[in-house]
């Protein structure tokens, strides 16, 4: 289960997101399509973990915010801060290296 | 402990092939499952606009593969994607395929794995993309370079001149231009664009890990020169996806797949359909054709070795 944020709630859910995985998208994308697919397995390997998703289209600001260019971004939240990104394709593995290395 | 799940046929790749074998062979109540490695739809998601696929005239090729993938969820099959293969055994009376979750059993096999692009040979870039509807934005007002004349090098190329690239040089190693026609006359009517044949991308500057500039040659006269670009879109073609197959089925020197006429392949029971086989046309409507011949011959190979009847 994802939870859609928007620029007005962006900041704040970062801010108070003790953990989470933030991934930035685009309609008609298919490397994000895939990657939402493999956050759903994520979320089966790592239970627990919050996964946000942010229309890049629709949340300019948002993409300031966190310095994305591109798509599919993936942030690691951990204490209410990103502490890494990463762009392009994982598979469910390599997802768990990247959120438990950050 | 994995599970292990049995089927009737077990579906290598969710492209159109597989998924029209999928169709087909739900509806004769054949009970099989699309293994999938990233996401239904195959290379058709990436493309942005199909305008010869009958009865749409123009759609997105990621919501034409939607409709054909629920067409496949209303008939009930099973998909498993991001599914990374780890074993797999298919020369036997019973084929086997492992992934990291679940094993899978099956009395056939239809390949369906497709193509993929080929990559470009260059220095590792950030700035070098394969899909520009997911990487074309961050475009928007500055130059970029396209390789690949073909029907995907056009069609990429127009979908960036829509979202507002400033320039594009695009560039083909033969002599000419392979795309369809009409594709060509509409990109190349652009004043910001220029299209270049007998030439290659041989080398990148980068400064300070950023795309400044890229070094063209002319394959037949050696003349190179220097373009600036903030970010190069590479659509060379494709190679089969059938490493995997390699020693256990018949391919041909580029690896595409010897099928026969009803897409078996040497190994009984395993069949192959779509982009993988060996042919001359590769189009939606072809791969959807070798799925629909793979499907009926398949269920007739298995005949009463069904796992439900």
């Amino acid at each position: 289960m994802f939870t859609t944020v928007q620029d007005n709630d962006f900041a704040s859910t970062v801010d108070s997101a003790e953990r989470g995985v933030v991934i930035f998208t685009k309609k008609l994308c298919p490397h994000c399509k895939n990657m939402l697919k493999m956050l759903e397995k994520f979320q089966r390997i790592v239970p627990g973990i919050p996964v946000f998703t942010v229309d890049s289209e629709d949340c300019p600001e948002s993409m300031t915010l966190a310095s994305v260019e591109r798509v599919p971004t993936v942030c690691v939240v951990k204490g209410g801060k990103i502490l890494a990104q990463k762009t392009g394709l994982m598979n469910p593995r390599e997802m768990e290296a990247f959120y438990e290395s950050a | 402990m994995k599970d292990t799940s049995s089927f009737d046929v077990l579906i290598l790749g969710g492209g159109i092939a597989g998924m029209t074998a999928a169709i087909y062979l739900a509806r004769a109540n054949v009970k099989a499952v699309i293994l999938e490695k990233a996401i239904c739809g195959g290379l058709c998601n990436y493309t942005y606009v199909v305008e010869n696929f009958p009865s749409y005239p123009s759609i997105h090729g990621m919501d034409l593969m939607q409709k054909v993938r629920d067409h496949v969820d209303h008939l009930g099959v099973a998909v498993e994607e991001i599914c990374e293969i780890q074993r797999f055994d298919i020369c036997g009376t019973e084929k086997t395929i492992e992934t990291e979750e679940a094993i899978y059993t099956g009395a056939a096999v239809i390949v369906a794995t497709g193509r993929k692009p080929i990559p470009l040979s260059l220095p590792e870039c950030e700035q070098v993309h394969y899909c520009s509807i997911c990487d074309g934005f961050a475009y928007s007002g500055k130059r970029v370079l396209v390789v690949g004349g073909g029907n995907s090098g056009f069609d990429e190329g127009l979908y960036l001149l829509r979202i507002g690239v400033a320039h594009i040089t695009l560039i083909e190693v033969a002599d000419r231009f392979f795309a369809a026609q009409s594709a060509q006359d509409e990109f190349l009517i652009h004043k910001n664009v220029e299209g270049l044949k007998n030439s290659r991308i041989v080398d990148l500057t980068l400064e300070h890990n950023r795309l400044k500039e890229a070094f063209l040659e002319n394959v037949t006269t050696g003349q190179r020169e220097t373009v600036a670009v903030d970010g190069i879109f590479a659509f060379l073609g494709q190679k089969p996806s059938t490493n995997f197959l390699q020693g256990i089925v018949d391919l041909d020197e580029d690896g595409y797949v010897l099928a026969r006429e009803d897409m078996s392949t040497n190994v009984p029971g395993v069949f192959s359909a779509g982009d993988l086989n060996r042919k001359r046309y590769r189009q939606l409507t072809t791969a959807m054709s070798d799925g629909t011949i793979a499907a009926l011959a398949c269920e007739r190979h298995i005949g009463t070795k069904r796992v439900h009847l």
